[in-house]
């Protein structure tokens, strides 16, 4: 009997390891944004004027995942501001001009509203400005998402990537892979939780299966893998991820429980 | 978890994202390690042990003492 207790007692402790907290609730709740550099070069002593410009900036970015650094660099011409994400080089300013709304625009305030909100994800389309190449992929995204008994859960959203009003998220959405920027064709980005934006399905990629296993990941039980190695580029965003809404997959789960992941 | 996508030579051949060919190849899911439970035979070798150690003692003590009085006797 004893021998019993025990194999209980150790199945028990198993069971309260496993996770169920899907993985889209999971990183939402728990996994903090990467953070970006924002760096000034300069060779030459900050001038007053250029330490105004950059505490403006430090102002704007302040409640961003970001950091902002002076750096003295005897090697450069003139002056200019360079964005890394993860040691990348994701942009590079001569002016603090360019620099305006860099953290904060309508399009990502709208994606991180859909996201505390409870949203699985928000299925952001990329445009490229052609409608032969954009429309019929859209129409798959559009049509698998609807299907979808999750369907409900995911914001569709189109973006053209020649948008002045959202260049600098365009430009980080292009910098999720290195080569993106060179590719001329319709993207689809899985984004969520703190705004992570998934390596995209491309052109062809964009089919009905991997919509589906986009969906699938994000509905999985979170692994410790997924946990211990996140897929994806935190988007730069200046807003708050203070209580969010319970996840709304949970309820459409616990009302069909046959699509809880096994 | 990003993807190796330099080495390919068009875009039909890109690779699809890591996060997506895991998922698909159900790389994801993390299954802990089953436990058995193993027949522990220790604590009674260690009780074996200790009891014939505690016997070889009380034996040699024993003849040690019956031979230190028999000396004494005679």
């Amino acid at each position: 009997m004893r021998s019993i207790y025990l194999k209980i007692l150790i199945l028990s402790a198993v069971l309260s390891l496993a996770c169920t907290t899907k993985v889209s609730e999971w990183v939402l709740l728990n996994a903090l944004p990467n953070e970006y550099v924002l760096a000034y070069y300069h060779k030459d002593a900050i001038t007053e004027a250029v330490k105004q410009h950059n505490s403006e900036i430090s102002a704007e970015i302040k409640s961003a995942n970001i950091q902002f650094r002076n750096v003295l660099k005897k090697d450069i011409d003139q002056p200019y501001y360079a964005l890394y994400y993860n040691n990348r080089l994701f942009g590079r300013y001569n002016d603090f001009r360019e620099l305006n709304d860099i953290a904060v625009s309508p399009l990502r305030q709208k994606i991180a509203s859909e996201l505390m909100a409870g949203k699985l994800c928000v299925m952001l389309y990329l445009k490229t400005g052609d409608p032969q190449k954009d429309e019929p992929g859209l129409q798959i995204v559009r049509k698998t998402v609807a299907a979808s008994p999750f369907g409900e859960t995911i914001t569709i959203i189109d973006l053209s990537r020649t948008s002045t009003e959202e260049q600098h998220f365009v430009s980080m959405l292009l910098n999720v892979e290195s080569d993106l920027k060179d590719i001329q064709q319709p993207m689809l980005y899985g984004i969520f939780a703190k705004f992570k934006a998934l390596e995209p399905l491309v052109a062809k990629g964009i089919s009905e299966e991997n919509i589906n296993l986009m969906v699938d990941f994000l509905t999985a039980d979170c692994s410790c893998l997924i946990k211990d190695d996140l897929p994806g580029t935190d988007i730069l965003y200046a807003g708050s991820w203070e209580n969010p809404a319970p996840s709304l997959i949970n309820a459409i789960i616990d009302a069909n429980p046959a699509l809880a992941h096994q | 978890m990003e993807q190796d996508t330099i080495i390919y030579d068009s875009l039909e051949i890109r690779p699809l994202p890591k996060w997506l060919t895991d998922q698909r190849d159900g790389l994801n899911t993390y299954q802990p390690e089953i436990m058995e439970m193993k027949e522990d035979k220790s604590l009674g070798i260690s009780f074996m042990i200790t009891g014939s150690v505690i016997l070889l003692i009380i034996i040699v003590l024993t003849v040690y003492v019956l031979k230190k009085n028999r000396k004494a006797s005679l």
